[in-house]
């Protein structure tokens, strides 16, 4: 039995699955296997994970069910004590895997080590960007409002954290969930602010940028309405679990989810999108511009020069700053 | 015979004091041991003189505490020490734990003062053993008891399920409100909810009820097997629940227990339906499968009375810590019939 199992959630990823997979097979763990979850791809995704050959390579097959369904496939048929996830288009460090397995292993009260990101563009190449999030002394408060957890493939959990967060809805007659299938977005926080509410398994980053993080350029404001309204739909499932704590929290948490969800809409040059999630950002707390000003008043210098001199003025600024890409889930 | 003291600081009605109840009164309980019952005060369980060879904290852990259970280590130096946890789990530490590490260091503090700590379901142990709060071999297992004779004589409920009860202090722990968001989903005007019970969240129930009239509040009751006689399932939405007796009573009388999947009410063996996780829409559809089921769907039991856990329990540990003292031998508990 292999001591740690990484999945990869693989849905039509022909193009980045092998680069992903050679850097897990490059891991200076020993121990491990990768699972790889074919969720339904229509594309080469299978024959890629096939062609390599490796025995510490399985592969799951199903038909699809979105992200969420792929972890939980891949969580079900995974053999380790130790389990990561590293999205078909994202890099681990090759001492990523050891390093969070010896974290887990000092702390036994640590549930799910974490680690920064380095944000990367669709060709590989570094933005000059990072994800340096909080590592220490993380609360459910901080999960909630700044998710330090920060990406799909940044996270490695003990299987016994996990298991304290699985269930098997009505009419799933296959096997348990730990993310809930039933969100398309915000399916990461909500599972890791349901681990953080309702056990007492602590959540706890290592220090370096040991995923290399795809973020595509461009990016879609299509998307932010629905996925704001997933944000509420994860804050109303977990309400009941914690009434107080969402109570309190909820209103800088929304501000934060509204100050990013506006950065996104400013990168897609979205005029009136960015300037009512700027609003509803100051509207719902102040706590983002207290804590945090110099991003929060950053994004609101962009959203008025993106109001008043439109989206070309702003690719200019981004080009002077540095080449900031649109995230492609909450950060 | 064995002399043994309980040290008990909380003697509000609740579970440890029934189950003390069920330690001093019980037959073959009695036949272990001569077991003395000593309420002792808050934070100085060395205030009352204790001539006994075993001593049992049911004491609740606190910094404010640990002085006095230093001394009571001291004055207690040649006889076992035995601490049975009943207050902390990994849902209470999810609940209400702020400082993790401080609340690690507390307990592991507490404990090492102490030859045995006795966790009352096998989740629990689980949780001290893996955060590494009691050294291995110090750790043992007894589910706790009460005298069940009145919940078996209960008439076993037949039918649809119409009525459920909920039986606790009006407590966030307990989670009543979320049971009620979720009944009030449920369109069927003939069911009902009955809350048994009274405490501090009382008025925001009651404002979560909002006058449906298929919700009942009884009100605090000193005899709750006349309470849970009347309904046809019980239903425990706890947020946290170290061991929770109210399922074993509702076992013993033949009620379904629908259940939060934490601590305790997650042990195998005990014949509960734990519902898959804390959302309403969870609850929701267990209640809508409840009262749509046939009593003859519950899960089984291990099959033994819950008083046998109880009785070779204490006998194993009694067994282990007073070799030539220690009374009932394991086939005299093993005969025991419910």
């Amino acid at each position: 039995m292999p001591k740690a199992s990484v999945i990869v959630p693989a849905y039509n990823v022909a193009a980045t699955l092998g680069e992903t997979l050679r850097a897990l097979l490059d891991q200076t763990y020993g121990d491990f296997e990768i699972v790889v979850v074919d969720d339904g791809s229509s594309d080469r995704t299978a024959a890629i994970a096939r062609g390599f050959g490796d025995p510490r390579i399985r592969l799951v097959q199903q038909p699809n069910r979105g992200l969420a369904g792929a972890r939980n496939s891949g969580i079900h048929a995974a053999r380790g004590d130790f389990i990561g996830f590293c999205d078909a288009d994202d890099l681990w460090r090759p001492t990523k895997l050891a390093d969070h397995v010896a974290h887990l292993e000092a702390h036994p009260h640590v549930g799910l080590s974490f680690s920064g990101s380095e944000l990367i563009d669709e060709a590989g190449h570094p933005t000059g960007l990072a994800q340096r999030p909080r590592l220490r002394g993380i609360t459910p408060a901080h999960i909630f409002r700044r998710n330090p957890v920060g990406n799909g493939s940044a996270p490695v959990l003990r299987r016994a954290a996990l298991e304290a967060i699985a269930f098997r809805p009505a009419g799933e007659e296959r096997r348990d969930w730990w993310f809930d299938e039933r969100f398309r977005q915000s399916e990461d926080i909500e599972c890791w602010l349901r681990l953080a509410l309702s056990t007492d398994w602590e959540i706890e980053g290592i220090p370096g940028l040991l995923t290399r993080y795809r973020v595509a350029s461009g990016g879609l404001s299509a998307g932010v309405e629905r996925q704001y309204a997933s944000w509420e739909a994860m804050v109303a499932k977990l309400t009941p679990l914690a009434p107080e704590f969402i109570a309190r929290h909820a209103p800088a948490a929304r501000a934060y989810q509204h100050r990013y969800l506006a950065r996104r809409a400013i990168s897609a040059g979205d005029r009136p999108q960015a300037l009512a999630r700027l609003a509803a950002c100051f509207a719902a707390s102040p706590r983002p511009l207290l804590e945090e000003p110099v991003k929060t008043l950053s994004t609101l210098a962009a959203g008025l020069v993106l109001a008043t001199c439109g989206p070309r003025a702003i690719d200019r600024l981004r080009g002077l700053a540095a080449r900031r890409p649109a995230p492609r889930r909450p950060a | 015979m064995l002399r043994i003291a309980h040290l008990i600081d909380d003697t509000n009605p609740g579970g440890v004091t029934r189950y003390l109840d069920f330690i001093a009164r019980d037959p073959d309980m009695a036949e272990l041991a001569e077991h003395r019952i000593v309420p002792v005060p808050r934070n100085r369980p060395t205030a009352v003189p204790v001539e006994a060879d075993i001593v049992v904290s049911h004491l609740t852990i606190s910094w404010r505490g640990l002085p006095g259970l230093m001394l009571l280590r001291a004055r207690h130096s040649g006889q076992p020490l035995i601490h049975v946890e009943h207050s902390y789990s990994a849902g209470f530490a999810a609940a209400n734990v702020t400082a993790p590490g401080r609340f690690r260091r507390l307990l592991r503090c507490a404990y090492a003062l102490f030859d045995r700590v006795v966790a009352v379901s096998q989740a629990q142990a689980g949780w001290l053993a893996q955060r590494e709060l009691v050294a291995a071999g110090a750790l043992t297992v007894i589910p706790p008891c009460v005298d069940l004779s009145v919940f078996r004589a209960m008439k076993a409920p037949s039918g649809p399920v119409r009525s459920i009860g909920a039986i606790g202090r009006f407590d966030r722990q307990k989670g009543f409100d979320l049971l009620i968001r979720a009944f009030r989903a449920l369109p069927d005007p003939d069911l009902r909810l009955r809350l048994i019970g009274d405490g501090p969240e009382r008025v925001v129930l009651e404002a979560l009820a909002d006058e449906d009239p298929r919700i009942h509040f009884t009100g605090f009751t000193a005899d709750p097997a006349a309470e849970l006689s009347r309904c046809d399932a019980i239903a425990m939405p706890s947020r946290w629940e170290p061991y929770g007796l109210v399922a074993q009573e509702a076992r013993a009388a033949r009620r379904p227990v629908l259940c939060s999947a934490v601590d305790g009410l997650g042990d195998a063996g005990r014949g509960l339906s734990p519902v898959a996780d804390g959302s309403i829409s969870a609850w929701i559809s267990a209640l809508v499968h409840l009262t749509g089921a046939d009593h003859a769907l519950l899960p089984a039991t291990d099959g033994l009375p819950a008083e046998l856990h109880t009785l070779a329990g204490w006998h194993g540990l009694l067994a282990q810590l007073a070799p030539n003292t220690a009374g009932a031998r394991p086939a005299d508990v093993a005969v025991r019939s419910a």
